[in-house]
């Protein structure tokens, strides 16, 4: 019994220190002067500001279409429920460089799909739309499973003692499933917006320019070497930390009802 | 009130075959049969959770067989009560007032009425989690009858509580049902339960309907050595029935036919049915004329009483059950002791018959 304790409260501390050494190391070597100069870089401001914003919308527009997927998931029977949820998943699969070139083949112009949408005006190639598709297409699975599993702890019954209290289905739904699993969702938001923030391999092949933060770190360091593309990097963990921190405690707020 | 014609409906391991169900308007209806029976896939197939794969439903003579659970104005009470966690117990109530449009003093108002009525007038503000088994079902009850519904579906309700917590909430629902005149049906597995409260009685096994009536109805004529089980009904004596109006009991001998009403007629094997309370024991005076001797085994011993099997013969199912209260066992000119031999005889009432060749 204490060897069991003593082993596994060993193994969880070793594999937390080797995952967060590498990002205390590099918070903690920073040049301040180095790391003050490039907050007042516009190039690398605005590039972080458009990625969050890229990926802010993603999550938005996926939790549109995610969440009623994880509600069909969670609550219905269909003969291909297991390919649906395969194919959820798939992105995780994927490599996103690959995943990226199977954007541009149907969202570029050789194909009726980017077509379309270009006669619509929007373009998915070297644009802030096309950084957002990227990041939804390799980020979703995030905000569905989250969702899903969200959805499938409200027992089934509550729902039903709504409908027989008068509720429909739509006022079922935002009334006693939303409220019981939001927070689950909002998890499960969070980290499809994390991830999408961290993309790289879809989003380079799609678009390049205007410039990611994760590209952008990689091409100062290609350009100019390690000590340029460090402060970039450190600075995009530090506000990712920040804001990842807040809003974990932000959903995880209240939690006993 | 509420009738069912001929619902079957498949849903996972559940069936239902068949079912008829006449319930009348002001009448308190009990479903009786062993869980997993389907009693809670009928409740919601008439809430209209469920469309019947076949099968029509009346509510007040209307079809509503394909009409949305929102529209048919039932209440339902689920076993675990089914409180929203997320709402405390006022909101709980007003759920249904709300998406009727309610609001302001009137919703507070009918909230206020339905909690006095059912003493949950002082917990309005905890969330269910803070709640007792009782104060949760009188919460569920006060959220489905502040809306008045045509009818109260009641799935196992008292199941999940305590045994005092139990009988209190019995005599709330007798309440319930004779101060509002409301039309209840309510599904248990529980015998004393359902003699408590129901009557009129609905007998189910594997989703399909055995048998209907008062309890004293079925009670005096179970259709179904089944039913007859559910009743509570230890003994089943195996015997035949010869032309000639003859009776013979396997392994007892030949037997006066008046002691069965109605007659068996067209019937060869049947089991004569025998409550354990009924079989006579000796009680230090004259035994009479249908006694037989037998060995005494001690089935079981709980707190208060003693259950009793006398074999009468070498055949396994010849033998009498009983069972003596502490009180009861004390005055017994006999003493309990495993192989014993004593006399025990048939009794001059409580007997009754079920045919043998069915398979329910």
């Amino acid at each position: 019994m204490k060897s069991f304790r003593i082993l596994f409260t060993g193994i969880s501390l070793l594999f937390i220190v080797l995952v967060t050494v590498p990002l205390i190391n590099m918070i903690l070597t920073a040049d301040p002067q180095i790391l003050r100069s490039t907050l007042g870089d516009r190039e690398v401001t605005g590039s972080i500001l458009l990625t969050l914003r890229a990926a802010f919308w993603a999550t938005l527009v996926c939790a549109v279409f995610g969440i009623p997927l994880a509600y069909v998931l969670a609550r219905w029977d269909f003969p291909a429920k297991s390919l649906v949820q395969g194919l959820v998943d798939l992105p995780v699969m994927i490599p996103h460089t690959a995943m990226g070139i199977a954007l541009l083949m149907v969202y570029g112009k050789k194909f009726f799909l980017g077509r379309w949408f270009g006669e619509l005006g929007i373009g998915f190639v070297g644009t802030e739309v096309g950084i957002s598709l990227a990041m939804a297409y390799v980020s979703l699975p995030f905000l569905v499973n989250a969702a899903r599993d969200g959805i499938l702890a409200v027992d089934p019954k509550l729902e039903r003692v709504a409908r027989t209290l008068g509720a429909s289905p739509w006022q079922t739904f935002f009334r006693v499933t939303i409220p019981l699993s939001w927070r689950p969702i909002l998890s499960g938001a969070i980290m499809m917006w994390a991830r999408g923030i961290s993309e790289f391999g879809a989003v380079v092949i799609l678009t390049y320019h205007p410039m990611v933060a994760p590209i952008l770190v990689w091409e100062r360091f290609e350009a100019y070497g390690l000590k340029y593309a460090k402060p970039v990097a450190v600075l995009l963990i530090i506000l990712c930390l920040i804001i990842f921190a807040s809003l974990r405690w932000l959903a995880g707020r209240n939690q006993e009802l | 009130m509420l009738r069912l014609q001929d619902i079957s409906l498949k849903l996972g391991r559940f069936r239902l075959r068949r079912v008829n169900l006449n319930v009348r308007a002001g009448e308190y209806r009990v479903l009786l049969g062993p869980t997993g029976t389907g009693k809670t896939v009928l409740i919601e197939t008439i809430a209209g959770l469920h469309r019947p794969d076949d099968g029509r439903i009346f509510l007040d003579g209307r079809d509503v067989t394909t009409v949305a659970p929102e529209a048919r104005h039932l209440g339902v009470v689920y076993q675990d009560y089914a409180l929203f966690p997320h709402l405390n117990v006022f909101n709980n109530i007003a759920f249904g007032l709300r998406l009727q449009g309610d609001h302001g003093r009137r919703l507070r108002d009918a909230v206020h009425e339905i909690s006095a009525f059912l003493d949950v007038g002082h917990i309005l503000d905890r969330t269910p989690t803070h709640l007792s088994g009782g104060e949760r079902q009188r919460v569920a009850l006060a959220r489905v009858l502040v809306l008045k519904p045509l009818m109260l579906l009641l799935d196992e309700p008292l199941s999940a509580v305590d045994r005092l917590t139990r009988d209190r909430l019995q005599k709330e629902l007798k309440r319930i049902h004779n101060e509002l005149g409301l039309t209840i049906l309510h599904i248990t597995h529980d015998l004393n339960e359902a003699f408590l409260l129901a009557d009129r009685l609905t007998m189910m096994k594997d989703g399909a309907v055995l048998q209907e009536g008062t309890p004293e109805e079925i009670s005096k004529h179970p259709a179904s050595r089944f039913v007859a089980q559910l009743l509570g009904i230890e003994n089943f004596l195996p015997a035949r029935v010869e032309e000639g109006k003859r009776l013979f009991l396997e392994g007892l001998g030949a037997v006066d036919p008046h002691i069965l009403s109605p007659w068996p007629s067209g019937h060869g094997k049947i089991f004569i049915t025998i409550p354990g309370w009924a079989v006579e024991f000796p009680d230090g005076g004259e035994t009479g004329q249908y006694w037989w001797r037998g060995t005494m085994k001690i089935v079981t011993v709980v707190r208060t009483s003693t259950s009793v099997e006398v074999r009468l013969g070498s055949e396994k199912n010849t033998s009498l059950r009983t069972a003596f209260s502490r009180r009861e066992a004390a005055q017994l000119p006999f003493e309990l002791v495993p192989g014993n031999s004593i006399e025990v005889g048939l009794p001059k009432k409580g007997i009754h018959w079920v045919a043998r060749d069915e398979t329910a």
